[in-house]
């Protein structure tokens, strides 16, 4: 069989090209994405479900400061997540009990410093963009 | 032809003092993979080939003992990166059956189409990686290309690209999207048109068929001899297939074909598995006419705990059986997981068994055949 085709060439000549010039265009994120996370500070209460679901330790709880519950002082903890361990598998979102954790489209997250992969709480709880 | 290997035997090439070339083969070679060989050879030809594994080599047997069930099926998805699914399809099936729940029927057809796909996908990159070790590298663009569709559809249905997380015991984690089972029609009607053009490009093209017919032949009582599993083994000749032989989640379901060849050369391998790509794109069709509305998954709790005892699950994987044993002492992590991973009998057995007496331009033509997966040999 013969591998020389010229009506298959002219059909090649003007025909999209498979790839994207990426960083000038990409594909659309799809819904659904497991891209960086997106933290609710209103809904988080300080359980430390979503860091024993995740299977890296990738999330810690850090001290943000001070509460009165029932006339106590306790202290208020939320999740700091190091992205430089997480594999993005989303289980953190999935045991989530308030839903206050959740992984957006954002996957554009490449640092060149190592210390810049640690998002604390307040972070996590900026909008993407 | 009279080879080497016919000519002398290894003890009187040593005795008449005739030199050895050792050459190594990989990790570095572009068609090696993280794998490394020493080829000893006499002149052109391949006297005794020794692998070396290893290279990547990350625990996950041990790892897994440290993880609970929910968490171990992200483990599984590293074992074989080009085959996710099915590494994820045989763990949760060993928990299912250590714990005695079952998935929904949904849950069985959904994971039973990704499963299929991820075969697709797996055979796809095959062709692409067989292409670049025969240097037709267009082959190798193209179905490299192609590959890109399926990802795109793992992406919208998990939303992972090549670590999909996706199946968790008792069923999936997420229901298919809206709209999905049109994406996946249009992907097979895609690829089942690009299929024509494999065959034009490299399955009956004479650069392909030249370089591996008569090439590293595998006889019938040879392979079950050395492990062989899978399209390797069914290229010699032995149709078996796990899928057909103990069907399990929605196999039973579905009506295929097992394509096996009968000469067991390099070639039969090749065309073994452009069989199965067509057999599996039949499979996904009738599954998605067959699927059932519901639920697609019963509940499985973070400290779910599994009763002490243990399981033994095989499935098959696109490259051959996957079996996964595990121990369970009552907790909700693992005591023991034993991974049987179709790469490692054949490329630790297989391949050294297959390179004696060939050329060394054949190595990598015999190599890519097998198609190993180092990830899943070194576990």
């Amino acid at each position: 069989m013969s591998i020389f085709r010229p009506a298959a060439i002219m059909r090649n000549l003007f025909k999209k090209p498979m790839t994207l010039q990426f960083p000038y265009e990409a594909l659309p994120p799809v819904e659904g994405y497991r891209g960086r996370h997106l933290l609710d500070l209103e809904k988080c209460t300080g359980c430390p479900v979503c860091s024993l679901a995740c299977p890296n330790k990738a999330i810690e709880l850090v001290k943000v400061g001070e509460e009165e519950k029932e006339g106590k002082k306790v202290e208020k903890k939320y999740p700091q997540i190091h992205l430089g361990k997480c594999c993005f598998c989303g289980l953190c979102e999935e045991y989530c009990p308030r839903d206050a954790i959740h992984m957006t489209q954002e996957a554009m997250i490449s640092i060149m410093d190592k210390s810049q992969a640690i998002y604390s709480p307040d972070k996590l709880s900026q909008p993407v963009g | 032809m009279e080879r080497t290997r016919d000519i002398l035997a290894k003890d009187e090439l040593e005795e008449r003092e005739i030199s050895f070339t050792t050459i190594p083969f990989g990790p570095q070679h572009p068609a090696s993979g993280h794998f490394h060989a020493s080829v000893k050879c006499v002149g052109e030809e391949v006297v005794e080939l020794t692998p070396y594994p290893g290279y990547l080599h990350r625990g996950f047997e041990r790892l897994m003992e440290y993880r609970n069930h929910a968490q171990n099926t992200m483990l599984c998805d590293r074992i074989c990166v080009l085959d996710p699914f099915s590494n994820e399809m045989g763990y949760v099936n060993v928990v299912e059956k250590a714990s005695g729940i079952e998935a929904p029927q949904r849950g069985k057809f959904i994971r039973t189409i990704m499963a299929e796909l991820g075969r697709i996908l797996s055979h796809i990159t095959w062709i692409g990686i067989i292409s670049m070790a025969l240097g037709l590298d267009s082959g190798t663009r193209i179905a490299w290309g192609d590959r890109e569709k399926i990802i795109r559809l793992n992406e919208l249905a998990t939303g992972g690209r090549i670590y999909p997380c996706y199946f968790i015991p008792g069923g999936v984690r997420r229901d298919f999207p809206e709209g999905f089972k049109e994406e996946i029609l249009k992907v097979l009607d895609y690829i089942e048109n690009q299929m024509k053009l494999y065959d034009n490009l490299v399955f009956y093209n004479t650069t392909f068929t030249m370089r591996l017919e008569n090439v590293g032949i595998l006889r019938a009582e040879d392979a079950v001899a050395l492990g062989i599993t899978g399209p390797n083994l069914r290229a010699s000749g032995i149709a078996t297939d796990v899928r057909k032989d103990e069907p399990y989640d929605a196999y039973p379901y579905v009506d295929f074909k097992v394509v096996f060849k009968g000469k067991g050369d390099a070639y039969s391998r090749a065309l073994c598995r452009r069989g199965e790509i067509i057999e599996s794109i039949s499979i996904v069709r009738q599954l998605l006419e067959k699927i059932p509305e519901g639920d697609f998954r019963v509940k499985w709790g973070l400290t779910k705990k599994v009763p002490s005892g243990e399981a033994y699950f095989c499935c098959e994987a696109a490259r051959g059986e996957l079996c996964f044993h595990m121990v369970s002492d009552g907790t909700e992590r693992p005591y023991r997981v034993k991974v049987r991973g179709p790469s490692f009998s054949h490329t630790l057995a297989g391949f050294p068994h297959l390179a004696k007496g060939v050329y060394i331009a054949d190595i990598p033509a015999i190599y890519w055949s097998l198609d190993p997966c180092p990830a899943d040999m070194d576990r």
